[in-house]
């Protein structure tokens, strides 16, 4: 039996092995190795104090372990080459395809990779001498068998909630908050990571050492002092611990295959018809249509939101986090609202790739091309704009440098209107698939990213939002030079008709390629990856 | 002058790679008439009907659409047609409600218009139980629904409907049945892909033989089969073979 799954798992692993999916594994465990290689190396630095070592080693297995245990919720899903469905029919007993399936799971790059990182308990023994080195081989081995099964638990107890649409736009807004953000990491790369070494954080040591994930490296400490009693214990502990997940995700995976899978609550409702007030603002034109379908898309679609929401993350971390640790202070914080427009502008710059092969619908509605480029601008606009006149009203302000006003509100109107236009250059020119969101909603799926390539391009199309400052700097800078304020202020009507010339101008060019190459662009974004 | 057919496809020749999807397709759809386009799967149907209405660029050849070139003169082309492409994705995150109007609005149809349709489509199709639901969340054959309630909503003159019952359940088949025979009766031209040979022997009037990227027969679905079933005829003109009669001699026989 654990042969037959083991043997199944590599053959679909290796058919489904194709191009930029190969890609994507070396990337990925080329990636990880990187991490696995450092764990090791963190247990052979000598620290001054020996409890140093446990605590660090300790700490980087408890990120291995929530790495593990949070995976299925970052990838929609996790690993599900086999599922247990699959075997539904099989007069197979359930321990028995319990054990089979749990050896397959230890197929893959993953499960290799961070059998590298715990031999870091190996070579950390080896220090200490030949009893501990054998000891943390067996814990290294424990502790493997023990985040893969807390894995799997994990996968089957959200199993059905996170295969449901709502359950994984649920996981991907989480995990692109809390990635995104930034701020975690730095924080953790620049202040905990000493502050383990320095041991300024017992609480924080005491949990990691509490944590299965830190009995491996207790025990080598352990043998290393000679305290075989100690480590006979954890083992114990973690054997017992193993079995109980074993017999628990047993249990669960007979609960999965035979119980209907949890779909109810993953359909999302529409508001009651009969509010309309957002509607009834726009205009009853196609372009209104279009620009209200676009509303409201970005509003319930968790891949746009969370395109739009990373924005705001990403101007804010960069305006903010060097301003928050200390040097030069809150110098960037009155323009955060221009960072805002330039990444709002990069981030939804794939509106077709959103949609897919929806665009049919556009082709076949004569002249629809017009309305469906400007409604785009004008949703687009409708949301970014407010966000970004709110911000570049309130910081400069706030932050006691009013002299940033002309400066933030000329570039205000100039930098969003470019970006309407820069927004559908891209989406019409360097277009690329993304998942089919009927099947798959999260983004993290495999392919569907765009190549390197292509980010260096869309990023220097972005760049063609400097043109669009180039006035309205102009202006400001000709204002500083001849101390007129008259010119100073002349950067707000500058900024306002440089942007909707060149909204204008670039959502004309994107509206001639639409039509002109609109069945080429269907092929491309409806492309199945 | 003879009449111009509702739609016409000359010499359409679309290769992906190394395959011929669409290899010479030639076909003429006579005006007021049920077309069935059947051919097995991968043979070229969903492509050339792509073609026909503008949705993939063919490498050679030509698309008339009551004479007006869909290539050369595409608006005045795609106002006359209504579409249902097969596997496509629709604006997912709309209400069937707020997808019709949103279309129709798209089309330029006056607002008082759009609703009265909008309202009359989806009572006649049974999707105002689903009012709240958004698109991504319908059923396989619901999602046929709306997509034939956004190809009849300008009320065009030709409809192109690619596998349009596939999925759909009985009730709602026999209702999409009743709307098509009924606007074919008031002059408007269908054209349908499926590969249900009794279903295009019971609705369709003419019927086209597709495979490997040729038509291999057209005409009258009469002429077309003969005197059997359009099935057999089918089998005999694609060459195929009906299979199953033998080998697994131990099925079934391992009871004794």
């Amino acid at each position: 039996m654990v042969g037959v799954l083991v043997r199944l798992k590599l053959r679909v692993l290796r058919n489904s092995l194709r191009g930029r999916q190969i890609v994507g594994m070396i990337v990925g465990g080329i990636l990880g190795l990187f991490l696995a290689v450092f764990t090791v190396f963190a247990g052979l630095v000598p620290f001054d104090e020996a409890r140093t070592s446990v605590d660090v080693l300790a700490s980087l297995y408890a990120v291995w372990a929530i790495g593990w245990i949070l995976a299925p919720v970052a990838t929609g899903g996790g690993d599900d080459t086999l599922r247990p469905e699959h075997f539904a029919l099989l007069p197979i007993g359930r321990r028995k395809l319990a054990v089979g399936l749990l050896a397959a799971s230890f197929v893959g790059v993953t499960a290799l990779v961070s059998l590298v990182a715990f031999l870091g308990l190996v070579t950390y023994g080896l220090r200490l001498g030949t009893g501990p080195a054998l000891v943390g081989l067996v814990f290294a081995l424990l502790q493997l068998v023990f985040v893969v099964l807390a894995y799997r638990l994990m996968m089957a107890a959200l199993g059905a909630l996170l295969t449901s649409r709502k359950g994984k736009e649920l996981g991907v807004l989480l995990v692109a908050l809390t990635g995104l953000s930034g701020v975690a990491i730095n924080y953790v790369a620049s202040s905990l990571g000493p502050a383990i070494v320095d041991g300024r954080v017992p609480a924080l040591a005491t949990t990691v050492r509490i944590l299965p994930s830190g009995w491996g490296t207790l025990a080598v400490r352990a043998a290393g002092d000679g305290d075989w009693g100690i480590v006979a214990g954890l083992l114990a502990g973690l054997a017992a611990l193993i079995a109980v997940m074993l017999l628990g995700w047993g249990a669960l995976l007979a609960k999965r295959v035979t119980s209907p899978s949890f779909r109810g609550a993953s359909r999302s409702k529409a508001a009651e018809p009969g509010k309309r007030a957002r509607r009834s603002l726009l205009p009853e034109t196609p372009i209104g249509a279009v620009a209200g379908k676009e509303l409201r898309t970005w509003w319930r679609d968790a891949r746009r939101r969370v395109a739009l929401l990373s924005t705001v993350m990403i101007g804010v971390v960069i305006a903010v986090v060097p301003s928050l640790s200390g040097g030069s202070r809150a110098v960037m914080l009155p323009y955060v609202a221009l960072y805002v427009v330039f990444f709002a502008s990069m981030q939804s710059g794939n509106l077709y790739g959103f949609d897919g092969s929806a665009l049919w619908h556009t082709l076949v509605v004569p002249g629809a091309e017009r309305a469906d480029i400007r409604g785009r601008q004008l949703a687009w606009a409708l949301i970014v704009a407010p966000v970004a006149l709110l911000l570049a009203l309130v910081l400069p302000g706030v932050t006691g440098t009013p002299s940033a006003y002309p400066w933030v509100l000329g570039l205000v109107p100039a930098l969003v209107g470019g970006g309407a236009g820069v927004l559908m250059l891209q989406s019409v020119y360097i277009a690329y698939p993304l998942p089919d969101p009927r099947r798959n909603s999260s983004p993290w799926s495999s392919g569907g990213r765009p190549g390197c390539a292509r980010v260096l391009l869309m990023l220097s199309v972005s760049l063609l939002l400097v043109v669009a400052a180039i006035p309205v700097v102009a202006v400001l800078v000709a204002g500083s030079v001849l101390h007129s304020p008259v010119l100073r202020w002349a950067g707000i009507p500058v900024g306002v008709l440089t942007g909707t010339a060149l909204a204008w101008w670039w959502g004309w060019h994107a509206q001639q390629r639409l039509a002109a190459r609109g069945p080429e662009l269907l092929s491309t974004v409806s492309k199945e990856r | 002058m003879a009449v111009e057919p509702a739609m016409g496809l000359y010499r359409l020749t679309k290769r992906f790679g190394t395959t011929l999807a669409a290899d010479n397709v030639n076909l003429e759809v006579p005006p007021g008439s049920f077309f069935g386009l059947v051919g097995p799967n991968g043979a070229g149907k969903t492509t050339s009907l792509s073609m026909a209405v503008g949705l993939l660029r063919p490498d050679a050849g030509g698309a008339r659409i009551f004479g007006v070139d869909v290539w050369q003169r595409p608006e005045q082309a795609k106002a006359l047609i209504g579409v249902l492409p097969d596997g496509l994705s629709i604006p997912e995150r709309l209400t069937g409600r707020e997808l019709l109007t949103y279309m129709g609005l798209l089309r330029g149809l006056d607002k008082n218009t759009v609703a009265e349709r909008a309202h009359e489509l989806l009572g006649v199709l049974e999707l105002l139980e689903a009012e709240r639901t958004l698109v991504i969340d319908y059923s396989a054959g619901m999602r046929k629904k709306i997509g034939l309630a956004m190809a009849l909503l300008h009320g065009p003159r030709l409809l192109v409907l690619d596998e349009p019952f596939e999925a759909v359940d009985p009730v709602s088949a026999s209702t999409i049945r009743t709307i098509l025979n009924r606007f074919v009766g008031s002059g408007g031209a269908v054209v349908l892909s499926s590969h249900v040979m009794a279903l295009v022997e019971q609705l369709c009037n003419h019927v086209a033989v597709i495979t490997h990227g040729r038509v291999v027969a057209a005409g009258a679905v009469d002429d077309v089969r003969g005197g059997g079933s359009l099935e057999d005829a089918f089998v005999h003109i694609v060459g195929g073979r009906t299979g199953g009669a033998e080998g697994l001699s131990w099925l079934a026989s391992s009871s004794d």
